[in-house]
């Protein structure tokens, strides 16, 4: 891990990058709050679906966590944010493979099934209030035009989340590193002893990604 | 009134501060003074150059006659030059800048404009959020939540930036709509660039038309607001959007940016009140989906550059709050935020508990360089006080005082 970015952007300070990394990704993962919504509409989820809005709504609650602490942190809670968006990052590459096929192969049913919308608004009538000549026919992108631009927006959205993820690498590197940041273990495990349930899942997943990101970073 | 505007604002203000006060004079020669005074830093010329050149491309690119356009820049010129208006109007040099570019945009010709595309925005959206989400969120229409859907996306969205510029102004402290204007005008700026440069059709296209290629010559349309055109027997949102200067401005939404913007200055004057203004923002969304506006996508891009360009903003130009305090007048000096301070990976050089512990290839460099050092000896203070435990709560300075030297020191010769 010696190569982890020391600076955000190579000028600013790391926890500025982190505050955008978290505040970034949490905005992304309200989509989960409306891919549930959709339910009340009448769509059906399937199992992928459910399997990343559920996810999504769960890293909302680790990453809003961590970012309302941005200036103090605390140690243990940096450390499961970091097992997390880890975790979130490959399941984001896996679930991005997985929906670029379903949109594909949906997009191919689109342009061909002479039932679609697209087909059905090829009428004469819709064809001669917006007729098409040289001109305007260009003014639209073409096919490959839109394939590539998907390609090169996912991939973007895919690179800089690798960055944002080494970046919080980093930050959580320099926390161990820091005297301030030292954590007592047996006070964690003394804490479990008077909190609820939720409360122990919580602090035992803080101290499990502690003792993780501890072997790897410090 | 003027006894409850004192006894609300101005009940707590500190003697003698000035922070406050607004500049009510008319005379421009205060203001060539203070140009005169004023030294041109990088960030300045920056921002005064990027505002400068979009003004000059409207300035030529505008269809207007020429001198309708000289008159309008002369307009603002006075405006700039009297410190009473100046105050604010040049200071809002980037919301004008935006609107100046906006209205223009519906002058460009489709031979100069990008092609539009059709199917990137909801291809995006499958593939990062795992179904078209404002399709879906479309699907089932019925009058109450059409006004549900109106009261952010049709009304407040409008008049949200004054009533917010206002508040920021009366409670917030001095300097903070400079701040506000700086990132609201900015955020639209740059918004508008993007639609112009990446024209991308809105859901109500698809809807409409499925995934056929667009054209400039197509109309806009009101998409779910045309119901409410029709709920009150008006054209107001047909007429709008069917003549939108950006038709194909879909990505990023500037409602979704506008609201989230005005989110995160409020919640930077009103903490306690930050829960309410994220369900202004989630509303907002659901909204604009639902009345078939903007893909998901678009929503997270405008969110995503308010974000950006408000932390900038903070970092670099607001100033602080004080959280017992909710009048401008109650300042008594503008603190600005420190990078620097901030940073919790920041070190005290004075700060002997928190020095931070080198890293292990450090360490080894400094054991293999003491390998043939003498030995430490505990006589030696100024050396045992260099190799102390670092999280010692004794200072350098309290050993030093209180165990005098008993030799002199020793010059090491290595």
């Amino acid at each position: 891990m010696a190569y982890l970015p020391k600076l955000f952007l190579g000028v600013f300070p790391l926890y500025m990058g982190v505050e955008l990394a978290l505040a970034f990704t949490l905005l992304n993962k309200c989509s989960g709050f409306y891919g549930i919504l959709g339910l009340f509409t009448g769509h059906a989820l399937d199992t992928m679906q459910w399997l990343l809005y559920l996810s999504s709504v769960c890293t909302v609650l680790v990453y809003s966590s961590a970012l309302v602490q941005i200036y103090k942190p605390q140690l243990l809670m940096y450390s499961l944010t970091l097992v997390v968006f880890c975790a979130d990052t490959v399941l984001t590459c896996f679930f991005t493979l997985w929906f670029s096929g379903q949109w594909f192969s949906a997009q191919h049913g689109e342009l061909t099934d002479p039932n679609s919308q697209t087909q059905q608004s090829q009428t004469p009538e819709l064809q001669s209030k917006y007729k098409r000549g040289d001109t305007l026919d260009s003014q639209s992108a073409s096919q490959s035009a839109e394939f590539f631009l998907t390609i090169l927006i996912t991939l973007l959205a895919l690179a800089s989340r690798f960055y944002f993820n080494f970046i919080i690498m980093a930050f959580v590197q320099r926390l161990f590193r820091h005297p301030k940041y030292i954590v007592d273990v047996n006070d964690v495990e003394q804490d479990l002893k008077h909190k609820n349930l939720l409360q122990r899942w919580w602090l035992k997943a803080q101290h499990a990604s502690y003792k993780l990101c501890r072997r790897y970073l410090a | 009134m003027s006894n409850v505007f004192q006894r609300v604002f101005l009940s707590r203000r500190p003697a003698g501060s000035r922070v406050a006060d607004l500049e009510t004079s008319l005379d421009p020669s205060l203001t060539l003074r203070k140009l005169r005074n004023y030294t041109l830093s990088t960030a300045d010329a920056c921002h005064y150059g990027f505002l400068g050149s979009v003004l000059l491309f409207v300035f030529v690119m505008n269809p207007a006659a020429w001198i309708a356009k000289i008159a309008v820049y002369l307009v603002f010129g006075v405006l700039f030059m009297l410190p009473a208006t100046s105050q604010f109007f040049f200071n809002a040099l980037p919301i004008f800048t935006w609107l100046a570019l906006y209205f223009t945009s519906s002058s460009f010709s489709a031979e100069h404009r990008p092609p539009i595309t059709v199917q990137v925005l909801p291809a995006i959206e499958t593939i990062l959020y795992g179904d078209n989400l404002s399709d879906i969120l479309a699907a089932s229409l019925n009058k109450p939540l059409d006004f549900l859907a109106w009261i952010p996306y049709g009304l407040f969205h409008f008049g949200a930036p004054f009533v917010v510029a206002i508040i920021l102004f009366l409670c917030g402290p001095p300097t903070i709509l400079r701040g506000y204007a700086f990132a609201f005008g900015y955020m639209n700026l740059f918004g508008v660039m993007s639609q112009n440069l990446f024209p991308a059709a809105p859901p109500w296209y698809k809807i409409l038309y499925g995934l056929s290629p667009a054209n400039y010559a197509m109309k806009g349309s009101p998409g779910g607001l045309g119901r409410i055109d029709q709920y009150l027997g008006i054209s107001l949102y047909t007429d709008g959007f069917s003549n939108s200067a950006v038709i194909f401005g879909a990505l990023p939404s500037l409602h979704s940016g506008c609201s989230t913007m005005e989110a995160l200055f409020f919640s930077y004057v009103f903490p306690k009140l930050t829960p309410l203004f994220i369900f202004y923002v989630c509303w907002l969304w659901w909204s604009t989906m639902y009345l078939t506006h903007h893909y998901f996508v678009d929503l997270i891009a405008g969110s995503v550059l308010s974000y950006a360009i408000f932390q900038y903003t903070k970092y670099f130009h607001l100033p602080l709050t004080e959280p017992s305090e909710y009048s401008r007048w109650s300042y008594a000096e503008v603190k600005k935020f420190s990078v620097w301070l901030a940073d919790p990976l920041n070190t005290d050089a004075n700060d002997i508990e928190n020095i931070v512990v080198p890293a292990r290839a450090d360490m080894e460099l400094e054991l293999n360089s003491m390998e043939n050092s003498e030995p430490p000896s505990i006589f030696d203070h100024d050396r045992s006080v260099s190799r102390s435990s670092a999280t010692s709560n004794t200072s350098v300075e309290a050993q030093s005082e209180a165990v005098p030297s008993s030799r002199p020191a020793k010059h090491r010769i290595d």
